[in-house]
Order: structure tokens, then sequence, then C-alpha cells
């Protein structure tokens, strides 16, 4: 008996070697060939648009009747709220292009797919997006998600403008992953510098659970430090602190709060302050868009502040027109900075399609991510809508001006 | 050698053959060159729930105790082996080398973990350990989010180490291997006089102690070495995923592998090979199906899994009916019953109510000063009980 | 002197939670896992009375007592009364489905997304200098009378007593004419109104309903019970203070903050290694 497993055994695991050698040896050959064709970009003044060739046809992309552009996003979890704006957002924009007839003449098909805000399922989602034949991508609405999305992306080519995922290491993962939103340094600096110039006595809370809010507070401390601007900070974690009596008593002296996280808590903490009768003017980012939800019928007196790319509210025509828009199509919601930034992302990726001049729809992934690639980077590109004015450079990083809203 | 040659059972052999056929539909594919990614990826991730599952199996199904922090040693095993390949990766030019050494640094530093929260298991036991085990989770997730060098609330980016699924080391053949190895070493503890010693423990503590069988050294052999299969888990984890991020290894996370356990059948390796691939399955196929708050659905299937099975199995009520549904029952009479087969099918392990009174006498230590005496106020309710008066 | 009220009025909606493990825990000797899932389900039939329905705070409350009073009993018929006599370990597991099927059953009925609700101001009163939301005092206050009630109820009515002999020995208690689904049943239904009573008092202090509402309290309550000593009800209301009060001094604490909840749970299993009975548990015979 013991000898039969153990003689199992040996036999099990030579065969296993053997198979494994002979799979390694064999697809090695293989994934030379498309390796070679996939070097990186350089981003280059002038691009020249014989440079690329698009009659390259992909190995899922020959059925394609139409563009397909891919998205993963939380449609389900407690960060759902984010992924649904985006897909709303996106949608739009793809149907007012599709209706204009299209990028050179062909259209585009948008799938988004769920993945819970979970790395693990923004991988399997992509794998199911290239195999349905995608070929530009919004990359995945959250941080975690996006970098698995990334490194993704990186293996095949597939050209990605992520909407919302602002963290550091999202862009820096893959070549052709880029960002229309701020990256989240650039918020706490730019915070870090308005409230130094504004206020004397400044507070922080951060949650250290959150990539989004670690990523903003670690640029703000240090430009803070840099500034030499002596600060109270205080920090939860979201999972495990609702009730924010501590925190707030530590910053019941604050002139100002600098809150770098989603609205949801945002608005625990504005409760929290009028409960302890903290008057602060309450400063936070992108993330505070929907606070004003979280507020309703409860007298909060702070004035609260934040900084976006995006303002509904704003006068000039651009940003009307897709307000309404917006809500026409969704019941006269109001569109927030994730649906504003998919929207524009979506557009960002049709005005460089028609630079290029791309009309094969069953074009290589990765033929038309390196010509994506090379427009985007290239000093003659820009493109301004609903979030402002953008430029982009190398690592995918996205220059834009934020606006600061009021709200009382 | 002929009686030997009667002993071999294909029974004891189903696992592998099981993971085998999952592991040669793949090879033979990616020969011919048609693997999509999807597959291998669907693949390694069927591999790392397997060694979960089966390891996790160990703990509830042979054990009889409850772990609910087997996410806790995945985690350990995920960030720590994780930052050693990547520490590793500049030195050492092979991938396979790299991902070897992380898989064992991974596992032991798990298996560490494992005899630290082993020994209050040796103390405590039912609901106790389970908080234990839950807490343990809980603070390795708090300290892993924590350590600046684990990347703090971003993650640890593993984009260095993480496996290019095209490249010519697919992780899933590592994977796979990995798995062969775990079940070998499982299928042959379960199956030697200590397994039965675990088992022992498992059906009736205070008999085994009397049978002379070490239960604190066997209590925290199966802790260490469930924690160890996890950690290894972890690292194929985190060579697969980017970035190892604490959040993903969550309660949550550990009752879904107790899904696969519960419904691959307690104390059933091959159950809870084809529940973890099964589930994996499933998680993944359903993402794209169900959105929206819908995808509810699917941990209420989860839940209604977890309920309705335990309560089949295990309902002094239900067992008659369960015993008449039973395959024994069914296609009983299509093989005979040797003498002295021990069967370890699921459900078994439920106690059988006439072993508690047993239990209760033995446990019972009448020494001067220790008779039972009722606590002064319990005097009053056992003698103005409602019947009483 | 501030934390200390602030920890106070956290521990006091531990300690609510807490006391309905107890009595659970004391009585069925099972832990209940779904226990703080019906908060969370008072906590929905708070919202939708008040924000859907625009009925006032009392119609709600009651609302949400009877529901969760309801829930408690039904759970503990379909899930925990077909596993009595089986392994604890069975029980367990069971009780970890039920928790995910009501948190399940709320995502499909309420969605994900955390909704605000105001159960209105209270203002607040000035005790040693230190202003405090009568929420705190109030709950604070309840939380006494309720665990004073509970006690005298155990003590010294009938079914009282009854459930002490079911803690003590079930099948003792059970030849004595005790009726043990009975009085397993009451228990579910008075640990499930105590829930009731806990979501109000969530409400009060964290305005917002969502799924996983219960999920974290719980398992804190949990501690907190162990701490104070399970089965003991005085117990749960100390160990529920005391660590509402202890996270507090960890979160003010800039070394530690970031480690409040591993600190938590490392007291958990320090009191569970040290003195498992906790600080105001009887000693039990361990039976196996």
């Amino acid at each position: 008996m013991k000898k039969i497993t153990k003689l199992l055994a040996v036999v099990l695991c030579f065969a296993l070697i053997a198979a494994f050698a002979a799979c390694a040896g064999k697809t090695n050959n293989e994934s030379t060939a498309p390796d070679a064709s996939d070097g990186a970009s350089t981003p280059d003044a002038t691009v020249n648009i014989g440079d690329f060739d698009f009659t390259k046809t992909g190995e899922f992309t020959a059925e394609n009747t139409k563009f397909v552009l891919g998205a993963t996003g939380p449609l389900t979890g407690d960060a759902s709220s984010y992924g649904i704006s985006v897909q709303k957002g996106a949608t739009l924009a793809v149907e007012e292009i599709n209706a204009k007839g299209g990028v050179n003449g062909k259209e585009i098909e948008f799938v988004m797919l769920d993945d819970e805000a979970d790395a693990t399922k923004a991988g399997n989602a992509y794998d199911q997006l290239f195999e349905q034949g995608m070929q530009i991508s919004l990359g995945s609405v959250t941080s975690g998600s996006c970098e698995q999305f990334a490194s993704r992306t990186a293996e095949d080519g597939v050209f990605a403008i992520t909407p919302s995922a602002s963290a550091a290491n999202v862009i820096a993962a893959s070549d052709t992953m880029f960002r229309i939103c701020f990256g989240d340094p650039d918020q706490g600096v730019l915070a870090a510098e308005e409230l130094t110039k504004n206020y004397s006595n400044i507070g922080a809370i951060y949650d250290n659970s959150d990539p989004y809010s670690s990523g903003i507070y670690d640029a703000f401390k240090a430009k803070m430090a840099e500034l030499g601007t002596e600060y109270t900070e205080q920090t939860f974690d979201k999972e495990n602190n609702k009730d924010f009596s501590t925190q707030v008593e530590a910053l019941k002296d604050c002139d100002v709060i600098f809150m770098p996280i989603y609205y949801t808590q945002a608005g625990l903490i504005a409760k929290a302050c009028q409960a302890k009768g903290v008057n602060a003017v309450l400063y936070g980012c992108d993330g505070f868009d929907g606070i004003k939800g979280q507020l309703e019928g409860a007298d909060v007196s702070n004035k609260i502040m934040y900084i976006t790319p995006f303002d509904a509210a704003a006068e000039d025509e651009k940003t009307k027109a897709f307000v309404d828009a917006f809500g026409g199509k969704y019941d006269g919601e109001i569109p927030d900075q994730f649906a504003a930034d998919a929207y524009d992302a979506v557009y960002v990726l049709a005005t460089a399609m028609e630079q290029i001049g791309v009309d094969n729809v069953t074009v290589a992934p990765d033929a038309i991510g390196e010509a994506l690639v090379a427009t985007l980077t290239s000093s003659s590109f820009q493109y301004t809508g609903v979030t402002g004015g953008m430029t982009w450079d190398s690592t995918g990083a996205c220059t834009k001006v934020p606006v600061v809203v009021e709200l009382n | 050698m002929a009686k030997r040659k009667s002993d071999f059972k294909l029974k004891n052999y189903v696992c592998y053959i099981l993971v085998a056929v999952m592991f040669l539909y793949a090879l033979v594919l990616q020969m011919m060159g048609k693997l999509p990614k999807s597959t291998s990826n669907l693949f390694v991730q069927i591999a790392y729930s397997i060694i979960l599952a089966v390891s996790l199996n160990l703990v509830v199904g042979f054990l009889g105790e409850l772990s609910l922090g087997h996410a806790g040693f995945m985690c350990v095993g995920a960030y720590l082996g994780s930052y050693i390949a990547i520490a590793l990766t500049s030195h050492i030019e092979s991938k396979l080398l790299v991902l070897l050494i992380s898989m064992l640094c991974g596992g032991l530093a798990a298996a560490f973990f494992g005899f630290v929260v082993g020994l209050p298991a040796l103390r405590l036991k039912g609901d106790y350990l389970a908080i234990v085990t839950l807490a343990f989770g809980e603070i390795v997730r708090t300290v892993c989010k924590n350590l600046p060098f684990f990347g703090g609330a971003m993650g640890l980016s593993t984009v260095a180490i993480k496996y290019d699924t095209r490249s010519s080391t697919s992780l899933y053949i590592v994977a796979f291997i990995t798995v062969f190895v775990v079940l070998f070493l499982i299928q042959n503890l379960v199956r030697s006089k200590h397994g039965r010693a675990i088992t022992a423990i498992r059906d009736n503590e205070i008999a085994a102690r009397a049978m002379g069988i070490n239960v604190t050294f066997y209590k925290l052999f199966v802790f260490v070495f469930a924690a160890f299969c996890a950690g290894v888990a972890g690292v194929i984890f985190g060579h697969f995923n980017t970035p190892v991020l604490y959040s993903k290894f969550s309660f949550n996370y550990s009752i879904e592998i107790l899904v696969m356990v519960v419904l691959g059948g307690m104390a059933s390796i091959n159950g809870s090979i084809i529940a973890a691939a099964l589930i994996t399955y499933v998680n993944i196929a359903l993402q794209a199906k169900l959105t929206g708050d819908l995808a509810a659905l699917k941990y209420l299937i989860y839940a209604l899994i977890l309920i309705v099975l335990v309560i089949f199995n295990n309902a002094p009520r239900l067992a008659p009916i369960k015993e008449a549904l039973s395959p024994k029952n069914l296609f009983g009479r299509l093989k005979k019953r040797r003498p002295g087969d021990v069967s370890d099918d699921a459900g078994e392990w439920a106690n059988i109510p006439t072993k508690i009174r047993m239990d209760e006498i033995l446990s019972t230590d009448v020494r001067p000063g220790n008779e039972f005496v009722p606590d002064k106020e319990k005097k009053a309710p056992v003698k103005g009980g409602p019947n009483d008066g | 002197m501030s934390v200390l009220f602030d920890g106070l009025s956290l521990g006091a909606i531990y300690a609510m939670i807490a006391l309905g493990y107890t009595m659970v825990y004391g009585i069925a000797k099972m832990l209940n896992f779904a226990h703080g899932d019906i908060i969370m389900v008072g906590a929905y039939a708070i919202y939708t009375t008040m924000v859907f329905w625009g009925k006032g705070l009392w119609v709600a409350v009651i609302g949400a007592a009877v529901l969760c009073t309801l829930m408690g009993i039904l759970m503990e018929k379909l899930a925990y009364k077909p596993l009595r006599g089986a392994s604890p370990l069975a029980v367990l597991i069971t009780a970890i489905g039920v928790s995910y099927l009501l948190q399940s059953l709320a995502q499909l009925i309420f969605g994900v997304t955390p909704r605000p609700v105001n159960l209105g101001s209270f203002g607040s009163v000035e005790i040693l200098g230190a202003s405090i939301p009568v929420s705190t005092v109030l709950t604070l206050v309840i939380g006494a009378v309720l665990m004073a009630g509970l006690t005298l109820f155990v003590n010294k009515t009938n079914t009282g007593r009854a459930m002490q002999a079911v803690s003590e020995d079930r099948g003792a208690a059970q030849l004595m004419g005790v009726n043990v689904n009975f009085i397993i049943m009451i228990t579910f239904a008075i640990g499930s109104a105590l829930a009731a009573a806990a979501s109000v008092f969530y409400l009060m202090q964290i305005p917002l309903v969502e799924p996983l509402l219960g999920s974290m309290p719980g398992i804190k309550a949990f501690t907190a019970a162990v701490i104070g000593g399970i089965g003991s009800i005085p117990g749960a209301m100390i160990g529920g203070v005391m660590l509402g009060v202890i996270e507090k001094i960890c979160l003010s604490i800039d070394a530690i903050k970031d480690y409040t909840t591993a600190i938590e749970f490392g007291l958990l299993i320090l009191i569970l290694l040290v003195r498992p009975i906790g600080l105001l548990g009887k000693k039990r015979r361990e039976k196996v």
C-alpha cells in the first residue's frame, strides 16, 4: 500500500515536471512573436499617423462590428455609487458620439463589468472584456482594481484612461495606463498651499484604511512639512469607526478641517461637528461630491468647501449642455465628478482616435494602444471638456485646473 | 505482493484525479495554443481556493474546531511572501526559484502565526476559539494595513513579481503542482495513525486523551499545518494579483472558504476540491451576470447553503431522512462493505446524543469541596420552579 | 475628560448590544452571530417608518421592537431549533449563515448605499464642565434601567427562574417540567427586543443605515460581553462601557490610534487566556 502510494507520487511528480518543461518550452517560442511588436512607444512632439499600422487584427477582435470600449468598476458593494456614476457618464458620452455618426464613421460599443472594487475581480473582468474584443478602455474606477487592470493592460498593450483611479501606483503599473482625474498627491499639495495661505489653525482628518484618502493625505503631510505649517492630525478607519466624537473633539479649536475622504463619512463628521458645536470650515477633496444628500434634514452650520474638477452649477456652455443631457437621460439626476470625468474620458478617446484616423473596427488592441499613447503624450494634444482643459505627460498623468466649490 | 494489491482502493486517489483532470485540461489547451488568459487565471484562482478549502477542512472537518481566521493566515502569507519575493527578484534571476522561496517563507510565517493562535486554542474550544480566530484575523489585517513597508492603505504593489500570463512559466502550473503537494501531504496525514488520532479528538476529546493521544500536540499541529497551507495560498495570490490589499482578507473571505468546506462536506477532501472549484467558477461567472444590488443574491445563496446543509446534516430529527437518502443506502447493494472499513464521509462528525451523557459523567471530577452544589442564588429557582408550586 | 464621556456614549451602545448577546449565550448556550444583524433590521425598520412613511420616532421605535422580536423568534424556530442537541460547531456555522442571510436580504431590499437618517436633535447637557449629548445620557440611563429590569425578571419571575434552570442544566430542567423550547424562544424574543432598543440608540449617535451596520458593533459587543463575563447581565453592561472607553482612549493617543481595533481584539484574546470567565462571570464546570 505504502509503496504504491510512494510510487504513484513519484510518477505523478515526474509526469508533472515533464509536462511543465514541455509546456514551458512551447510557450516560450510562441510568446516571442507578440513581444517583438509591442515595443514601448517613446513620446514624440509630432505624431506621424503613417507610423502606425491599423490593419493588424487582434486575437479576439476579428468579429468586432464596432470599437469595443471596456471598463470595470464597483457596480455593487460599498463603492457602487462611484462605479454607477462612471457607467452613466460614459454611456451618455458613447451614445452622443454614436448619434453623431461615431468615430471616423464607426460606432463605439461600451461594456462595463462589475468588480466590487476588488482587485482580483477586476482582473477576471479584464479577461472577460479582453476576450470580448476590447480595444480601448476606461480602466477601473477604484485605485486597487485599476492597478490590477493596469498590470493586465501592460501585458496586452491595451490603452486605458481611467476616470477616477487617482493613486500614483495605477499609472506607474503600465505604459498604456492614463488618467483623467487629478492624482491623489496633486490635491494634497494644492490643499496644503491653499490652507496655509488662508487659515491659521488647521486640522486634518483622513481614513487610514482607504487608498484614496491616505494618498491625498500623505502628499498633504509632506507639503505641510515643507511649508513649515503646524496642524492637528486625526485618523479613522471606515469599517470600525463610525462615531467621530473623539476626532472632532481633538479638532474643535481649528478654523478649518482638511478632510480628504468620501462623502458618506464626511456627512457623519459634519453631523458630529454640529453635535459638538464645532464651527470650523470643512475643506474636502473631490470625494466630497454628493455630501449634500447626506446632510438633508440635518442643521449643519459649518461652511463646506471642496476641490473638484467639475462643478455642476458652473455657467459655461459645455457644463450646462452636459448637465442638461445627463438630467434628460437619467430622470433629472445631477452628474457628479465621476460621471463628468468618465464623460470627458470617452470624448478624449474619441478625439484622439479621430486624430490618428483609425477606422478599422477589428484593429488589434496593442496597435491602436501604441498610437493613442503617442497621440496623448504629444505636446500638441490637448482637450477641453466639462472638467476643464487638460494635457498629459508621458507617465499618463493629467494636468488640469481644479475649482473650489462652496456649500453653506 | 498480490495481497497488497488488493489494498489498492481507487477511492483513495479520487482527489488527485479530480485535480489532475482540471490540470490536464488546461495543459492540453495550452499545448494546442488555445488556452485563453481567462481560463489560466481561473485555474490559478481555483488552485489557491482548493488549498484554502482543503486546509480549512483539516481544522473544521477533521479536528472539529471552527476557525474564522483562515483569511488572516492567507493575509500573512500574501503580504510577507510577496514582500520577500519583491526583495529577491532583483537578486535571483529565476522567477520560479523566487516563487518557491517566497512560498516557503510565506508559509512558514503563516505557520508561526498558526502556532501563536494555536496556543490559546489549547485552552479554548467551540465558540470561544472561533471568536479568537476571528479576532486574530482582524488584528492581522489592522497591523498589515498600518505597516508602512507593506504599502499602508494602498496595499503592497506586486507588479514587479506578478506573473505575465503569456510568459513561459504560467503561474497555474506552479499553483497546481503546489495543490498536488498539499493534497499528498494532507491525504497521507489523514489516512495515517495521526489522522485517526485527530478524528478521535474531534469525536471525543476525553476518550482520546484517555487512549494516550497527545491532544495538545495534535491540535497545535493541525493549526500550524493549516496555517502553513493558507500562507502558501496567500503567496500564490500575491504573485497573481496586484496589489495585495488588506481589505481582501476580511472575515467575509474566511466565510467564503467556510462555505466551500460546508458545501463540499465536512471531512471530505474530495468534496472540498469540487466545492472550491465550483464556487470559484460560479463567482466569476456570476460577476458579469449579477450586477447592481442583485449581486447580493450570491451571498444569499451562500447563506442558504450554510444554513440548509448544516441543518440537514446535523439536525437530530432529520437524521432518518438523511440516512435514507445517503448514497450508501441508495447504492449500498452495489458494493459489499468489508468489515473494518472506516468511513470518513460527510455528516458523521455530528455527535450522537447518547455520547454527551458519557462525557458529562467523565468530566465531573468529584473531590472534597468540589461536589456538585448549586450556587446559592441558583438554589431558589430550582426549588421554586414553575412546576413546583 | 471629554474622551471619557465619548467613550461612555459609545460604550453604552456596546453595552446595549452585549446585553442581548449575553442573554442568549447564557441561556441558549449559543453564540448568536446574527444578533448584530437584528440591530441592522431594527435600524432599517426605523428608517422605513420615519423616512418612507413619515411617521414619528415613537411609532418607529415600537415598529422596530415588534419586527425585531418577530425576527428573533422566527430565526430561532427555523434555524436554531432543528439543531437542538447537535454539535456546537453546527449551530455556530448556522448562526453565521443566518447573519449572512439577513445582510444579503437587506442589500437586496434596500440596496448597499448607506442612507442618512435623522432621529432629530436632542441637544446636550453640561455635566462636570463637559457638554454631553442628551442621547448619551438617555442611552446610559435606559441601558441601566433595562439591565436592572432584566436582572429582576430573571431572578424574580417564574419564567426568569425557568431560564436560569435551562441555563444550568437543560436536561434536568426538562425533567422538572420546564418547557425548554418555550424558554429558549422567550430568550430570543427578549434578546431581539433588546437589539431593537440598541438600534434606536445606535442611530441616535451614528445616523446612517447600511446593510453591514450590525456586523462590526456585533463582534465588538460580543468582545464586551466576554470581557464582562458572558452570561452575566451586569457584566455585559460593565464590559460594554469599558470597551467603549478603551476604544476612545486608544483613539485619542496618537502613537497607538491606528492600532485601536487590534488592541481591542488583542484584549479579548488576553482575557480569554487569563480569565476565560470574564470579570463577573461565574465559574462553570467545563462539559465536553
